[in-house]
C-alpha cells in the first residue's frame, strides 16, 4: 500500500513568493524609517500599533446574565505581555489587568472515547498560536453588572519590553438584561465510527452505545449534570412540551429499529418503563417500517408529531438516505427521502396521517409545533428513491454522489388534526438550497431553520437563517460559526438560541445567540465545559423547568424490547388514514 | 524490471518465496508490490504492480491495482509514466483523496497545471481542509494569474482559523495584484497573528504597508520579523 501522502512545497510556491517581494518591493530594515517606540495613543493607536487579532469574544457579543467567565482569545505576533483594560459606558472605573498570557490548551479527555477511529482533539493554526485569559468570578461578575446598559470595551495592548506598547486591538460587548431563564438537555457522544466484520460502518459500536450520556446544563454553573447514562440501547431525538412538563424520546428497539418512543412526564426522578413506550409499528410486527424521525411532543403534551414512511413505503432502505463514514469529523449522512407527517393521539392510542403533510408524492419531514399549538411547519421536497440504481456510494460529506434533495418549508394549521392546505414559506424555499429544520420562536413571530447545500443534519456547510414566521426575506444569523451551525432550539422566553457547531473542534460544542425583539442576533457565545474535549454535544434543547428540574432518569426497557422482539403484539398503535395515500 | 528497480534490491523477502515460485499469481505478486511500497522501495512496488496487471487485466479490485501501480511510480521518481497510470485508475472508478493528490503533484511537475487544478479541487472535495491541496491549487491559481479564484478558494471563514504561511501569503499576494491593498494588510497582518516566526509573511505585510504609506508600521513589522529571525536562530544554536 502507497504510504500517507504529503506534499512537498514545490518550486513553485518559492517562485511565487519571490515574485510577490519583487511586486510589493523589497523591504527591509534599510529602507524603513527606524522605529521609536511610539507611547501609547489610543487616538491613533490602529494607525500606529499592529492590530491583535482578539477571535473571541467577537465585537457585539451579547452575554447572557450570570454565565460563568468565559475565556478571552487572542493572537499577537508582537506582544509577550499585555494589559487588557476593560472600560464601560457608564463611566465606572475600569477594570485592569496586566497578564503574561497562557496558551490554549486542549481539555480534560475521556480516556473511553479513545479510539482508533477517531483523532484526539488538537490546536488547529489559530488556536496554536492563542493567548488565552479568564477573568475570575468576581472580577466577571462586576463586569457582568456594569455592561448592561452600555457595552463594555475591551482593549488589549501588547508589549515586548515592559514600556513600548507594540499592538493593540479591541472589541466591544454587552450584558443582555434577558436572563436564559432555562437549562439545556443535550446528548454527549462519543465520535467513534466503527467497521464491522462485513466493513459496513456503524457511526458507534453496540458495545460503545452505553458510553452515550444525557446532561442537563445550567449555563451559571461550570459543569453539566449528567442526567442519563449507560443506556443498553440507543436514544436519539428528545423533546420537552412547551410547558416543560413532557418529555418525550426516540428509543431504537430491537435490532436497531428505532421502533419506540417514550413520553413520560418530568419529574426530579424520572422513570421510562415499558409502560410509557409508544411503539411506532403499524402492524405489530418487528422488522417493518417502524421509523420516527425528528419526534415532537406537541405544546399541551396530548399529542407526538413525527415523520413516517408511510404505508407505499415497504423498507426502511426505501425512505431514507443513509451512509455512515470512518471519518470520525462528519460520520453520518441521514435524511428522508420519502415520508409522511403523522401525529399520535395520547388521548385514543392512535397515530393519523395529517392532511396537508402526508401526500406520498413528497417527503415530508421536520414537523415542528407553534408553541400554541396551531400551527406545523415542517420540510417538504419531492419525494425520490433514495439510492437510485447505479448512483455510487457517497464517500464522505457533501460527496456529490449523495443523493440529491433540497427541502422546501413550508406551513399548515393543525386544525384539531384535520390540517389543511400546505403554504409554502417564502424565503425559506425555491432559493436553490436546502432549508431544513425549522424552529418556531415561542411568541410566534420568528422561523429559525437550517440551509445547507444538500439534505439535512450534521451538514458542515449549514448555516442558520431567520425569516418572519408568515415568511420573508431570510437574513443570515451573525452568529454562525465556521462549520456546521445546527440542532437549535430557543429558550422558553424566546431570547436565546443555543445551536451546536463544529467552529473550534472536530468535537462538536454548544453555542448561545441572543435574539431581540426584532429578531436580530449577536455573535456566538460558547457554552464552556459542556463535555470532555473528545466528545461531541449534539441535539441540545432548552427545557421549560427549573435549572434542577431533573435529577436522573432511569430508563427500564429491556424487557420492552425483548418483549417485543418476541410478539407480533397487540397494544401497538393503530393508523389512520385520512388525506392522500 | 525498469532501470530504476533495478538500482534497487527488488530480492522478494523470505516469507513471499514460496508463494512467488513458478507463477506467481496476482494476489501473491499485489502483496509483494505493498510490501515493498511499505518499505519505501518504490520502483521494486511499481515492478510487482506492473506484473500483477500484466498477468492479470481484468483482476478484482483492479480500479485499486491500477492506482497503487502509478503511485508507485510516482514515487519512485517515473513522473512521466505514473501520470497515464493514476489517470487510468481514476477512470476506472477508484475514488480516494491520495489518488488526486498524486496525480495533482505529478501533472503540476509535467506542467499541465490546468489538469492538476482540477485533481487538486478533487482532493478538496474529500476534504476541504486540506492544506498541502490548498498550498498547491492556490499556487497553480496564482502562477496562472486567476487572482479571484485565489481570493476565493482561500479567503472563507472556514479556512480562517487554519491558514498555513504558505496559504497567507499567497491569498496576499491575489489581493495585492488585484489592487486590493487593505485586504491584502488584513490577511497578512492577521496570518503574521497565526504565524509569528514567519519573515515570509512578516516580509510582504510590511511591503504591503509600505505601499498603504503606513511606513512606521512597516518597520515594526520588520523589526519584530527581525528579532524573531534572532531569536529562533540563537535557540537552534543552543
Amino acid at each position: 500500500m502507497v504510504p500517507g501522502f504529503k506534499s512537498s512545497p514545490s518550486r513553485r510556491l518559492r517562485v511565487v513568493a519571490a515574485a510577490v517581494v519583487s511586486l510589493l518591493g523589497a523591504v527591509s530594515l534599510c529602507t524603513l524609517p527606524h522605529r521609536v517606540a511610539p507611547a501609547y495613543a489610543a487616538s491613533n493607536a490602529s494607525q500606529t500599533l499592529l492590530p491583535i487579532s482578539i477571535d473571541y469574544p467577537e465585537s457585539g457579543s451579547i452575554f447572557p446574565p450570570g454565565i460563568t467567565p468565559p475565556t478571552f482569545l487572542w493572537r499577537d505576533a508582537a506582544g509577550v505581555s499585555w494589559t487588557i483594560d476593560i472600560s464601560f459606558a457608564d463611566g465606572a472605573q475600569p477594570v485592569h489587568v496586566t497578564t503574561k498570557g497562557e496558551r490554549m490548551h486542549i481539555g480534560e479527555i475521556d480516556p473511553q472515547t479513545v479510539s482508533d477511529s477517531n483523532q484526539p482533539p488538537k490546536l488547529n493554526a489559530q488556536q496554536a498560536a492563542t493567548w488565552t485569559w479568564t477573568p475570575d468570578a468576581k472580577v466577571w461578575s462586576e463586569i457582568q453588572a456594569r455592561s448592561v446598559t452600555g457595552p463594555a470595551t475591551f482593549t488589549i495592548t501588547g508589549y515586548r519590553d515592559g514600556q513600548a506598547a507594540w499592538s493593540q486591538s479591541r472589541v466591544t460587548f454587552t450584558t443582555s438584561k434577558d436572563e436564559v431563564g432555562a437549562p439545556i438537555f443535550y446528548r454527549d457522544v462519543p465520535l467513534m465510527p466503527s467497521a464491522g466484520v462485513n466493513g459496513v460502518v456503524s457511526p458507534l459500536a453496540t458495545s460503545s452505545i452505553p458510553l452515550i450520556h444525557w446532561r442537563l446544563r445550567d449555563i451559571r454553573k461550570p459543569e453539566s449534570h449528567t442526567v442519563l447514562k449507560d443506556m443498553p440501547t440507543c436514544a436519539n431525538c428528545h423533546s420537552f412540551s412547551a410547558d416543560g412538563k413532557t418529555f418525550g424520546m426516540d428509543i431504537d428497539g430491537p435490532a436497531n429499529d428505532k421502533g419506540l418512543y417514550a413520553v413520560v412526564p418530568v419529574q426530579k426522578h424520572m422513570k421510562v418503563a415499558s409502560k410509557d413506550m409508544l411503539h411506532w409499528n403499524t402492524e405489530g410486527s418487528v422488522g417493518k417500517v417502524r421509523v420516527g424521525f425528528m419526534s415532537q411532543v406537541s405544546p399541551n403534551s396530548r399529542y407526538v408529531l413525527s415523520t413516517f414512511a408511510g404505508p407505499t413505503v415497504k423498507s426502511m432502505m426505501d425512505s431514507y438516505f443513509v451512509t455512515n463514514f470512518l471519518d470520525y469529523r462528519f460520520l453520518q449522512v441521514f435524511y428522508p427521502t420519502r415520508g409522511i407527517l403523522e401525529y399520535y393521539d395520547r388521548n385514543d392510542g392512535l397515530r393519523h396521517a395529517l392532511p396537508g403533510a402526508d401526500d406520498p408524492k413528497y417527503v415530508q419531514t421536520d414537523g415542528v409545533w407553534s408553541h400554541d399549538g396551531k400551527w406545523i411547519v415542517f420540510a417538504r421536497a419531492e419525494a425520490r428513491d433514495p439510492r437510485p440504481k447505479g448512483q455510487p456510494a457517497a464517500l464522505h460529506a457533501l460527496d456529490g454522489n449523495e443523493t440529491q434533495i433540497q427541502y422546501e418549508l413550508y406551513r399548515i394549521p393543525f386544525n384539531d388534526g384535520k390540517g389543511g392546505t400546505p403554504e409554502r414559506i417564502v424565503g425559506a424555499s425555491r432559493n436553490g438550497m436546502s432549508n431544513n429544520f425549522p424552529k418556531i420562536s415561542p411568541d410566534g413571530k420568528w422561523i429559525v431553520f437550517v440551509q445547507c447545500k444538500n439534505g439535512q443534519l450534521m451538514r458542515p456547510d449549514s448555516q442558520l437563517y431567520i425569516l418572519p414566521f408568515r415568511g420573508g426575506a431570510a437574513r443570515r444569523l451573525r452568529a454562525n460559526t465556521r462549520l456546521m451551525n445546527s440542532w437549535h432550539s430557543f429558550s422558553p422566553n424566546g431570547r436565546w438560541l443555543v445551536f451546536s457547531s463544529k467552529a473550534r473542534s472536530p468535537y462538536t460544542q454548544m453555542y448561545l445567540t441572543h435574539i431581540d425583539a426584532d429578531g436580530n442576533d449577536s455573535p456566538a457565545i460558547l457554552i464552556d465545559n459542556a463535555t470532555a474535549a473528545n466528545r461531541a454535544v449534539n441535539i441540545p434543547e432548552f427545557a421549560n423547568i427549573p435549572a434542577d428540574g431533573i435529577d436522573d432518569i432511569n430508563v427500564d426497557v429491556a424487557d420492552e424490547a425483548t418483549r417485543i422482539a418476541n410478539s407480533k403484539a397487540e397494544s401497538t398503535p393503530k393508523t389512520t388514514g385520512s388525506g392522500k395515500r | 524490471m525498469s532501470a530504476v528497480a533495478s538500482e534497487q534490491d527488488c530480492a522478494p523477502p523470505d516469507e513471499f518465496k514460496t508463494k512467488l515460485h513458478g507463477k506467481p499469481n496476482v494476489d501473491a505478486l499485489n502483496d509483494l508490490g505493498v510490501w515493498f511500497a511499505s518499505h519505501e522501495k518504490y520502483a521494486c512496488a511499481a515492478d510487482a504492480f506492473g506484473s500483477s496487471l500484466q498477468t492479470d487485466a481484468a483482476q478484482p479490485g483492479l480500479p485499486h491495482v491500477v492506482f497503487e501501480f502509478g503511485a508507485s511510480l510516482y514515487l519512485s521518481g517515473n513522473t512521466k509514466e505514473a501520470v497515464p497510470s493514476l489517470q487510468e485508475a481514476e477512470r476506472l472508478g477508484y475514488r480516494d483523496e491520495k489518488l488526486h493528490m498524486i496525480l495533482a503533484a505529478a501533472l503540476d511537475s509535467t506542467q499541465a497545471v490546468t489538469e492538476a487544478e482540477a485533481e487538486w479541487r478533487k482532493a478538496l472535495d474529500f476534504d476541504p481542509e486540506n492544506n498541502a491541496a490548498l498550498e498547491a491549487l492556490s499556487s497553480d491559481l496564482l502562477t496562472q494569474g486567476d487572482n479571484q479564484a485565489t481570493i476565493e478558494l482561500l479567503d472563507t471563514p472556514r479556512l480562517a482559523a487554519q491558514r498555513s504561511a504558505q496559504q497567507t501569503i499567497n491569498l496576499g499576494t491575489a489581493y495585492a495584484k488585484a489592487g486590493k491593498l487593505d485586504e491584502a494588510r488584513r490577511v497578512l497582518a492577521d496570518g503574521l497573528n497565526t504565524n509569528p516566526d514567519s519573515y515570509e509573511v512578516a516580509q510582504q505585510l510590511a511591503g504591503v504597508l509600505t505601499q498603504l504609506d503606513r511606513k512606521d508600521q512597516a518597520a515594526m513589522v520588520m523589526q519584530l520579523a527581525e528579532s524573531r529571525k534572532r531569536q529562533n536562530a540563537a535557540q537552534a544554536g543552543k
